[in-house]
């Protein structure tokens, strides 16, 4: 028997029984549609993780926080506004380093307009900033060591925000009202492609110089520090230098500190996605062992229905193999049947989770070719022992059998 | 071409064996037309069943176009009975979810005919049988004589050596069956070897040669002209 016929006779013998081809097909449905969305949800987490530190630029950013796992929390004491200068100097493992007050969500106006305010998120910060983020100025400049030594009234702004806000209009030199505050806008950053610190989530960003920006929200408080090690040796010695020197400067108080690496914050990304892939993979993994278990049901049932249409093919010729390829083949049919709807599903799914975790939605032709894959070798697992069973009846019996 | 020697069939084992054949003698030349006969529960079946191929015979000898059937694998049984050996049964046995072209393609669906070829060759036995108008409906579209017809017309699409027909009209009317037993009678007056199982005398009568069965063992014979 060649592959056309084959597939006419399988295609023949399903549409007999519409209704119960489509039922057996629905838990390997949701099974394939699982695997796709966990392997999307893989794909697309891990391409922010990449993205993110393409980004971020450098495997040598590194940020230091004050010990939350030993209770502390960062108040006005934890750092102190000398701080990122002092630790540059002492250690030559810091290349550059700056302190910010991790933005609280503020209003943005601009005056004299009717606009809703917008919220944004203000980080205070010194000029070191950029060269750690990778922020690039699109016009005007970023913050200076004298914004921040003079308390300047001056804020950097995101494209984002420069559009929402000024739309065509050149927005250099333009007050903006920070809270009740007004601001000179000194600076326009780049665009930056979709990212998890910056425009996701539709959050627009604004930096102002740290002093002015511990005035605007009365808090004296500076959040962590962060910076870049000059190399990639060196970057353990610049968090352990780090937290030395801010323990001894803030020994009075007996403050601890710990320091992450970028990688290592990424790795929490990572898990999160994990944890995802995994319990997405598991319900996956359980409805195509149930689909399967469906299929290899629906398969027993008609051969007992038909043995003695078997019988029969057997008596016009059919060999053992020619009756094993039948039944696998409506098995595989069966599962190829759940693989598609299951894809489409599937790809619907990715691409709401891409939607809402503001990820790349991947859908690749590997996906595709897993989907059609997984539903195959499914068929053949649970196909076997069926068709096995047709292929290995003997030919009177079944023709006896009522 | 087909010669039986000592043939026995027992099904089960011990007390419940069930002595089906006891030891069956017989010669089948080509061209014959023979009908069995026999009370239920007399063997006649299940010698078909033997002759057919379509399971091995307990012991005894069995040769059939000169080759020792017992010797072969069940591969090549199968192709012995696609290729030398057509099958018609008393409850058509057509698959009733393809049409009617696609049950007499089916042994050459097996035999690994070209898609043209055998759609062509099926459509000429439907013809021979009358039904080239109705290739393309499906079997529960057809009378009880129309599906039997297209049981004919499908054992004869590889050129068999012999019919096998087990009770062919069993489940037909008057009509109907004449209409069968004339085309098997065409059939045997055309040189096909006819090997029928029946328990009607008057459906027997088309035959050249009746043996009557009782109690697995051949009983009587008659035989009602020479074979040409």
């Amino acid at each position: 028997m060649n592959f056309a016929d084959l597939v006419q006779i399988v295609w023949e013998n399903l549409r007999a029984h519409r209704m119960r081809a489509v039922l057996t097909t629905i838990g390997i449905a949701i099974g394939i549609a699982g695997v796709i969305a966990v392997v999307a949800v893989g794909q697309g987490g891990e391409s922010v993780i990449i993205s993110e530190i393409e980004n971020m630029g450098s495997s040598l950013y590194f940020d230091i926080s004050p010990d939350y796992m030993r209770g502390e929390t960062a108040d006005s004491s934890t750092f102190s506004l000398e701080d990122p200068a002092l630790i540059k100097d002492i250690s030559p493992a810091v290349e550059k380093m700056a302190a910010i007050t991790l933005g609280p969500m503020v209003d943005v106006r601009i005056p004299q307009s009717q606009k809703k305010p917008l919220m944004t998120s203000l980080y205070g910060t010194n000029p070191d900033l950029a060269d750690i983020m990778k922020l690039s100025v699109e016009k005007g400049r970023f913050l200076s060591d004298l914004d921040v030594t003079a308390h300047a009234r001056v804020v950097v702004i995101d494209a984002g925000l420069a559009d929402d806000l000024f739309s065509n209009e050149e927005p250099l030199g333009k007050k903006v009202f920070v809270q009740d505050t007004p601001l000179t806008v000194v600076g326009v950053l780049e665009k930056v492609p979709s990212s998890m610190t910056d425009s996701s989530f539709g959050v627009r960003t604004i930096y102002a110089p740290i002093t002015s920006a511990q005035e605007m929200l009365n808090n004296r408080a500076i959040s962590q520090l962060c910076g870049v090690a000059a190399s990639e040796e060196t970057l353990d010695q610049a968090i352990s230098d780090s937290v030395k020197i801010l323990e001894s400067r803030h020994s009075s108080l007996n403050k601890h500190y710990v320091g992450t690496t970028l990688e290592e914050q990424l790795e929490m990304v990572g898990n999160v996605t994990s944890v995802l892939t995994t319990v997405i993979g598991a319900v996956a993994g359980i409805a195509l062992l149930v689909g399967g278990v469906g299929v290899m049901n629906i398969m027993l049932v008609a051969v007992s229905e038909r043995t003695r249409e078997i019988g029969l093919l057997k008596a016009l010729g059919a060999r053992r193999r020619d009756i094993m390829q039948q039944f696998l083949g409506e098995a595989v049919a069966l599962c190829l049947l759940g693989g598609m709807v299951g894809m489409i599903f599937g790809i619907i799914g990715a691409f709401t989770i891409a939607m809402v975790a503001n990820w790349p939605p991947l859908i690749s032709i590997w996906t595709i070719l897993l989907a059609v894959g997984f539903s195959v070798i499914i068929g053949i697992f649970f196909g076997l022992y069926p068709a096995s069973r047709a292929a290995s009846l003997s030919p009177a019996e079944a023709l006896r059998h009522l | 071409m087909i010669r039986v020697s000592g043939l026995t069939m027992v099904f089960g084992s011990g007390d419940a064996a069930v002595h089906a054949l006891r030891g069956v003698d017989l010669d089948i030349p080509e061209g014959d037309f023979v009908a069995i006969m026999g009370p239920s529960g007399s063997g006649k079946s299940t010698f078909l069943t033997l002759l057919g191929c379509l399971e091995r015979p307990t012991s005894g000898e069995y040769y059939l176009d000169g080759r020792d059937v017992n010797t072969l694998e069940d591969d090549e049984l199968a192709d012995l009975r696609n290729q030398k050996l057509g099958f018609v049964f008393q409850s058509f046995n057509l698959l009733p979810r393809h049409h009617v072209l696609r049950n007499v393609e089916l042994p050459l669906i097996y035999a690994g005919a070209p898609r043209e070829e055998r759609s062509k060759r099926a459509q000429e036995l439907l013809e021979q049988v009358g039904l080239g108008h109705r290739l393309t409906h499906k079997p529960s579209e057809l009378s009880g004589g129309e599906q039997q017809r297209v049981a004919i017309a499908r054992s004869l699409a590889n050129n068999p050596l012999v019919i096998f027909a087990d009770e062919p009209t069993g489940n037909l009317d008057t009509k109907a069956s004449s209409e069968i037993m004339s085309i098997l009678q065409k059939m045997h007056k055309a040189g096909r070897t006819i090997v029928m199982v029946t328990h009607e005398p008057e459906i027997a009568a088309y035959a050249r040669r009746i043996i009557y069965f009782r109690d697995g063992e051949i009983v009587r014979e008659e035989v009602k002209d020479e074979l040409r």
